[in-house]
């Protein structure tokens, strides 16, 4: 479903991705992991199109087609999205205008309907429930005040809403204590379809107990150094990421 | 007239002498009203047009930007379909649910208004023209206020040429329940001017929105010289409210000048879009302790068009309070200033000033000049300014895109947020979400 080859990607003028290969067929759900400037989130950037990434060889074939000659919001309509690390707060902008906008416009560019105001009011109230967000929160600033957890509960619900086919969890579990990791794990896992993949990037361990990866790929250097099973992710628990350029363990 | 004051004079400088000469024995208003008019027309000659070496209009240069004077734009009673009202202000504010009162040329156009609702409502209204043949007492005192601001030159102009506008007055406790919209409403095949002056008094405890809209009528804009005056009782409070929305050609000159009483809460609050050139000076004076004045908007500006708001705070008497928040979004080549002045008197102890002005600018040829002045004499108070300029942020911009917003959509949806903190200001929700309609219009995206 997704396939990533030999990309390399720049950020001011570095090499940050360095001949990177993946690839996640449809339903499943791999885990990127690695030490801290591996190029976790530029990898996650690249794929939803950030500007300042400029990518300088390889490939990104998404459903056939090439991601990367897609703007950002082309990629949002063809099903990309990303949960973001450190979701944007703007002021002046009401969450529920913002959703209501953003589905509007990706079920426009998909050929589907617009959603009537109640139709919409009644899905959002669904979905909200189930991430046990109040619906007072939707009435405020997107994100403005919100605490940490209540950020990525708003994330999941975007993305629930938009209904993507790959979603990219950017370290989703940072910030979060351990109630909030279950909301957010019980939503990303309810999403879980046979047409649906998922990228799971963290750098612990602790999220992948609550959604579990079908494979599991260590990131070192801007390349998959290492891909296994579940078990992977347990036994770096353990040992930490030396082998994998990683300093401050190291020393 | 004597021409020895100044020694030269620019075409447009002579010609406005040349109109007060030809207008003056037909402009309304009896002896005491034509000695204002006399003693203003002089002050006027001995200034001139303000340009860029007057310190309160060094961003401005009226001198330079006016070239021609236009008649007196005559008094019409021509129909005016509502559609007219929707394309000149926008379907919100031509809708709003409001006691209207509809000025053509200053004129009132009763079988626009409702001004019976306003007298029902126990306002003391009258069309100005009328009142200034035996003005009364209040309304004498209002136009004084506006001759005492010595050197300004639009208002000398504008009590010099005034032929029309409104006066209205709240007794005591009177507290209206609907907003007052006052809709100037312009425009010929030939260009013209329009001089206007509204007064509104409102006596101890009473309180009011009064909301002044500006549009064109037809296709030519006109020169706008509109002046309020404002009298603000103890415990009374005026929400003031502006939407100038007119068309490309007009020069838009507007004065507003309070003087607000004890206790007295006096909001100013304008949005401007419209008009090559745009001046927007909102004087404030506190006259009664205790008292608090807001003062916010927006400027929408893009092609060449210039709007410059100034903005006067005069804290004479101890613990007022006032705020300010004005925020610009520059396209293209326009050019937005803010000029802010707070002035704390000796006398004035515990005041609380604050100003911001911030300005988005969304080209590299738009300009933001900026220019705060704090003359402060007392020495317990606490007053701050600040003045931000920036460019839309790219995170947010990529945020929004990210959830599939087209880039034009994102970019839009950003300056609404932008500009859109300033309606919170706004306590009537109804005008808040027209403002938020007007806005999205201009940008183009279709209001949420």
């Amino acid at each position: 479903m997704l396939e990533i080859k030999n990309l390399h990607a720049k950020v001011d003028g570095r090499e940050i991705l360095n001949g990177l290969d993946l690839t996640i067929p449809a339903g499943e759900v791999h885990a990127i992991m690695g030490p801290n400037g591996s190029g976790k989130s530029t990898l996650s950037y690249v794929l939803a199109g950030k500007d300042d990434y400029e990518v300088t060889d390889g490939s990104v074939t998404w459903k056939g087609e090439d991601l990367l000659a897609m703007e950002p919001d082309e990629r949002a309509a063809a099903g990309v999205f990303l949960a973001f690390q450190y979701p944007m707060e703007i002021p002046g902008v009401a969450t529920m205008t913002f959703l209501r906008s953003a589905v509007n416009a990706v079920r426009k560019a998909r050929g589907e309907e617009e959603y009537s105001t109640p139709d919409f009011l009644r899905t959002v109230k669904e979905k909200a429930k189930d991430l046990k967000i109040d619906m007072e929160m939707l009435r405020r600033p997107l994100n403005v005040g919100f605490s940490g957890g209540e950020k990525k509960r708003n994330e999941i619900l975007q993305m629930s809403l938009l209904e993507p086919g790959l979603c990219i969890l950017d370290e989703t579990d940072s910030g979060l204590d351990i109630d909030a990791l279950r909301i957010v794990s019980d939503g990303v896992n309810a999403l879980r379809s046979p047409e649906r993949c998922m990228l799971v990037i963290t750098h612990y361990q602790r999220l992948l107990n609550h959604i579990v990866p079908d494979r599991v790929h260590v990131l070192s250097k801007g390349r998959v150094a290492r891909s296994g099973g579940p078990e992977l992710a347990l036994e770096l628990e353990k040992s930490g990421y030396a082998d994998y350029g990683d300093e401050a363990t190291a020393a | 007239m004597d021409l020895s004051v100044q020694q030269f004079r620019s075409e447009a400088e002579q010609a406005l002498l040349d109109l007060y000469e030809r207008s003056v024995d037909a402009l309304p208003g009896d002896a005491s009203v034509a000695a204002l008019r006399q003693s203003a027309i002089w002050t006027y000659a001995g200034l001139g047009l303000p340009h860029r070496r007057v310190e309160a209009w060094k961003y401005t240069d009226l001198r330079a930007a006016i070239a021609e004077i236009p008649p007196l734009l005559a008094e019409s009673d021509a129909p005016v379909e509502d559609t007219a009202f929707e394309a000149a202000l926008g379907k919100a504010f031509a809708q709003l649910p409001a006691y209207r009162v509809v000025l053509v040329a200053g004129a009132v156009r009763t079988e626009l208004s409702d001004v019976q609702g306003l007298r029902d409502a126990g306002v003391e209204f009258g069309a100005l023209a009328q009142m200034l043949e035996s003005p009364p007492e209040w309304l004498m005192a209002s136009l004084d206020t506006a001759s005492a601001c010595g050197d300004d030159v639009l208002i000398a102009l504008n009590t010099a040429l005034m032929t029309g506008g409104v006066a209205l007055r709240l007794p005591e406790g009177v507290t209206l329940q609907k907003p007052i919209h006052l809709i100037h409403l312009d425009g010929a095949d030939a260009p013209g001017s329009v001089y206007t002056r509204n007064v509104l008094v409102t006596e101890d405890g009473a309180s009011a929105t009064v909301l002044e809209s500006f549009g064109t009528l037809g296709r030519a804009g006109v020169q706008r010289n509109a002046v309020t005056t404002v009298s603000l009782g103890a415990k009374s409070a005026i929400h003031h409210i502006k939407l100038q929305r007119e068309a490309l050609e007009t020069i838009h000159l507007n004065a507003w000048v309070a003087n607000v009483g004890a206790d007295a809460r006096y909001n100013a609050f304008q949005v401007s879009m419209g008009a090559a050139l745009a001046r927007n000076q909102v004087s404030v004076r506190f006259v009664g302790k205790d008292a608090a004045t807001d003062i916010s908007g927006a400027t929408l500006a893009r092609g060449k068009q210039h709007c410059d708001t100034t903005l006067v705070v005069e804290h004479d008497v101890p613990a007022c309070e006032s705020r300010e928040l004005f925020k610009l979004v520059l396209d293209d080549e326009a050019r937005g200033v803010f000029q802010g002045k707070i002035v704390v008197a000796r006398d004035a102890q515990k005041t609380d000033g604050k100003q911001m002005s911030q300005a988005l600018l969304l080209s590299e040829t738009a300009e933001f000049d900026s220019k705060p002045e704090l003359e402060i004499y007392a020495d317990d108070v606490v007053c701050g300014h600040g003045a931000t300029s920036g460019q839309i942020d790219e995170d947010l911009l990529f945020y929004l895109r990210a959830r599939g917003l087209p880039e034009a959509q994102a970019r839009a949806l950003l300056i609404q947020a932008f500009v859109g903190e300033t309606f919170e200001a706004l306590d009537d929700e109804a005008i808040g979400d027209a403002f938020a309609a007007v806005s999205a219009d201009w940008l183009g995206a279709p209001a949420e």
